[in-house]
């Protein structure tokens, strides 16, 4: 516990600086086994099917998604019994529920999520919208 | 389902007493209602012997063996009901919705056929459950602010339909509810006291027990309801009243309500203080009706006052693209009006239902958002960038209704405006606009970009949802029907708020089921006004009261529906993964419960079922534009159309 809090207490150093510009390290475990979990834990339902939700994951850039050991410390810290990272809405995911090769292999998957947010000039929707309110006057 | 029945002679043998010596002797029988069931066997009680077994002919009805009544045995030719319909009618009463039932036969068969033309003003709407019937008047008057009605069978139409007055309450949304009484006939259908069921959640009720004691009791219902506090009135209504021989009875007169505002010296005062200072602000609310708006429109353009709305949070706001709404040039308000909100100087709020519990909750039953000192939040009060002011202190508060109270101070202004503060005024208008304008278009800006999150990928995400439907409707008179807090609430921020019912806001006590009758109840409103009703439909809420579907389509109702199809309870899914990760334990099973899967529901299928058009299920994105291009010619060609997507889970 005493390592755990000290890397945490190092990580919350470090979130102070911007998310994006965290040093991501490359991936080594599984995206496919790590998508079954996904579903399966439902982390979709906070984050979305691709990693973006109420809670963005996708391409943050976030100090927790850093490497899988920051991860995995992140979600063993979570609203547990004393938790280090007290949360009122990320659960904690204990290693009895979640183990350390499912987490790596979430961390996999979460890294694997394609970054899909098209140039807004692009989406005819988007752009009718802005343009529209542009020219539009009130109209009681 | 109740069948046309001929009246039936009384059965001479049944020991019966009058209904209206019941109805005096009601306190009697309730008495004798608290002695053990022993001595009620010994001791018939008044109460008792009200009751009898039904006879013959009452279970033949009972059992459908009905005869149709001769052609020569009409004997009542001014039934009771008609005249109750033409009290309705008087009152502007629109739409009756209801689930059908024997203890109002009589008011139903006057709707049908009463009047030239006959079903019209009001109309009868058929709902296939009363919860929807109470929703349908729900999202009428909040689009209107104005009631319609709903009939309800006895004690079990009332207890059907709780659940939406209970949200109707909270609301302070004012309707008509008319119970049907038949104490002759299904006695689990009837009571003594019927209104007290839900005492606690409506505003007013009353049992008359005389035509005209009726006719009264609907005025004074329609009175109560729309008198601030707003909110649900009942009146119960016995069989016999509906049918009984008018002969020359005289209708009264329906005399409106008569609201009233601040006196004259608190306009005068108010409208001397908004004219001294150099930058007046006006916080704003949710109004009574439109025509509060309008007036409160007047006063902003009048003194030139920067002004907030709340009308992407719920109905009877702002003007959300109005010049003067918004932040403003300047930020430093010297004197800040509350009109229907809080403000650091002074509020006009009318009293709400809360003020009313300690006469109301006889029960003592203590809802938590009932509670005399509970504050609910009001529409819009979660701020986004494009409605976001500067959180006030809160200053003095008068209980008073700030619509009733507007033209009073504009009197007021009127009289004291020179010509020179007039040119003061303009220029601060035109200063305000630029900034506001601005300040919108800035705030539109970033959310397109946060909008665009995912936009390519499936399942569907919410954002482009809103953000498609956008462009095909902002040229129509739309009404947005539907809660959108569990679907992410995208209009908030890409969407222009302007019209009066431009967004109808929540469910009122967060229950679940509100969607498709208040849906189909803002339809009834827009079918012949022209306007185009947008239900973006949480998959949860419509498993509860599907059959509003049907409604939609029977009635013909310009309503698109848009599936938010996330294929589970997805708060509540997220309230159990924490938990389960609080106590350490299995994050892997707090689906359980709370997914639709195994097997998924097929929502364009169960629209087919009630006779509604529809597509899907979509996941592919790509595809959301062309369906939902097809959803709106067709509603815009008459037919309600349903769109199944599966979505993002927020």
């Amino acid at each position: 516990m005493k390592i755990l809090v000290i890397s945490v207490t190092g990580l919350l150093i470090g979130f102070t600086a911007p998310a994006a510009t965290a040093q991501q390290e490359p991936v080594i475990s599984d995206a496919n086994a790590g998508a079954q979990l996904y579903y399966d834990h439902g982390c979709y339902a906070c984050h979305g099917y691709s990693g973006y939700g109420r809670v963005d994951l996708n391409n943050t850039g976030s100090p927790w998604l850093v490497n899988e050991e920051i991860f995995r410390a992140f979600l063993r810290a979570r609203a547990d019994v004393a938790p280090v990272l007290p949360s009122t809405s990320m659960p904690n995911y204990p290693a009895n529920a979640l183990s350390d090769e499912g987490v790596n292999d979430i961390f996999a998957y979460i890294r694997s999520l394609p970054n899909n947010q098209p140039d807004s000039a692009d989406i005819p929707a988007l752009r009718t919208i802005l343009e529209s309110a542009e020219q539009r006057e009130y109209k009681p | 389902m109740s069948s046309k029945k001929p009246e039936q002679p009384k059965d001479p043998s049944a020991t019966t007493v009058d209904r209206r010596g019941f109805l005096k002797g009601a306190a009697t029988g309730a008495a004798a209602l608290a002695v053990t069931p022993v001595a009620r066997a010994q001791e018939p009680s008044a109460y008792r012997a009200s009751f009898t077994a039904p006879s013959y002919q009452q279970m033949q009805r009972d059992a459908g063996l009905v005869e149709l009544p001769a052609p020569d045995s009409r004997g009542v030719v001014r039934p009771g009901s008609d005249l109750m319909v033409q009290a309705l009618k008087e009152m502007g009463i629109e739409f009756v919705a209801s689930n059908n039932g024997s203890s109002f036969e009589g008011i139903q068969e006057s709707i049908a056929n009463y009047g030239s033309p006959p079903n019209h003003m009001p109309e009868f709407i058929t709902a296939l459950h009363e919860e929807s019937s109470v929703d349908m008047a729900n999202g009428y008057a909040k689009a209107e602010g104005r009631p319609m009605a709903v009939m309800l069978h006895g004690t079990l139409g009332i207890q059907h339909a709780s659940m939406s007055i209970f949200q109707a309450y909270n609301t302070g949304t004012p309707m008509l509810l008319i119970v049907g009484r038949d104490v002759g006939f299904i006695q689990a259908h009837t009571a003594d006291d019927m209104a007290a069921m839900c005492r606690s959640f409506t505003k007013w009720d009353a049992q008359p027990t005389t035509l005209s004691e009726c006719i009264d009791t609907l005025h004074e219902a329609y009175r109560q309801a729309v008198t601030p506090p707003t909110g649900p009135a009942m009146v119960v209504i016995d069989i016999e009243l509906q049918k009984e021989e008018a002969q020359d009875f005289d209708l009264p007169r329906f005399r409106p309500a008569v609201i009233e505002g601040v006196d004259t010296a608190t306009a005068k005062d108010i409208a001397e203080k908004l004219l001294n200072a150099s930058n007046p602000r006006l916080e704003t609310g949710m109004f009574r009706t439109p025509k509060g708006i309008g007036a409160a429109v007047e006063l902003a353009e009048l003194i030139g006052a920067s002004t907030s709305t709340t009308s992407t949070g719920g109905p009877m706001g702002f003007p959300q693209r109005h010049p003067l709404c918004g932040p403003g040039a300047e930020s430093n308000y010297d004197y800040v009006l509350g009109l229907e909100a809080d403000a650091s100087d002074l509020s006009l709020k009318r009293p709400i239902v809360n003020s009313l519990t300690a006469q109301r909750d006889v029960m003592g039953i203590g809802f938590g958002s009932l509670r005399e000192d509970y504050a609910p939040a009001p529409p819009g009060s979660e701020p986004t960038p494009l409605d976001r002011s500067p959180r006030q202190p809160q200053g003095t508060v008068l209980k008073v209704d700030a619509q009733a109270s507007i033209p009073l101070i504009i009197g007021e202004l009127s009289r004291l405006i020179t010509p020179a503060k007039q040119r003061e005024i303009e220029q601060r208008k035109a200063r305000h606009a630029r900034t506001n304008r601005e300040t919108f278009l800035t705030a539109l800006r970033v959310a397109v970009e946060e909008k665009k999150k995912g936009w390519d990928l499936s399942p569907v995400s919410t954002a482009r949802i809103y953000a498609e439907l956008w462009p095909l409707i902002m040229n129509e008179d739309w009404c947005l029907a539907s809660p959108s807090n569990f679907s992410g609430a995208h209009h908030r921020e890409l969407w222009e708020h302007n019209k009066p019912y431009s967004f109808l806001g929540t469910q009122g006590a967060g229950g679940m089921g509100y969607g498709p009758g208040a849906c189909v109840g803002a339809a009834l409103a827009a079918r012949s006004r022209g306007r185009f009703v947008v239900n973006v439909q949480p998959d949860g809420d419509l498993n509860y009261s599907p059959g509003a579907l049907w409604t939609a389509v029977h009635h013909e109702l310009p309503m698109l529906t848009v599936m938010h199809n996330n294929r589970a309870w997805h708060q509540e899914y997220m309230f159990l993964q924490y938990l389960a990760g609080v106590r350490g334990r299995g994050t892997d099973r707090g689906h359980i419960g709370c997914v639709l899967r195994d097997p998924f529901i097929d929502y364009s299928k169960m629209a087919q079922a009630y006779g509604m058009d529809s597509e899907g299920p979509i996941e592919n994105p790509a595809l959301l534009t062309a369906a939902l291009d097809r959803g709106v010619r067709s509603v815009k060609n008459g037919k309600p159309y349903l769109i199944d997507v599966v979505t993002q889970p927020r």
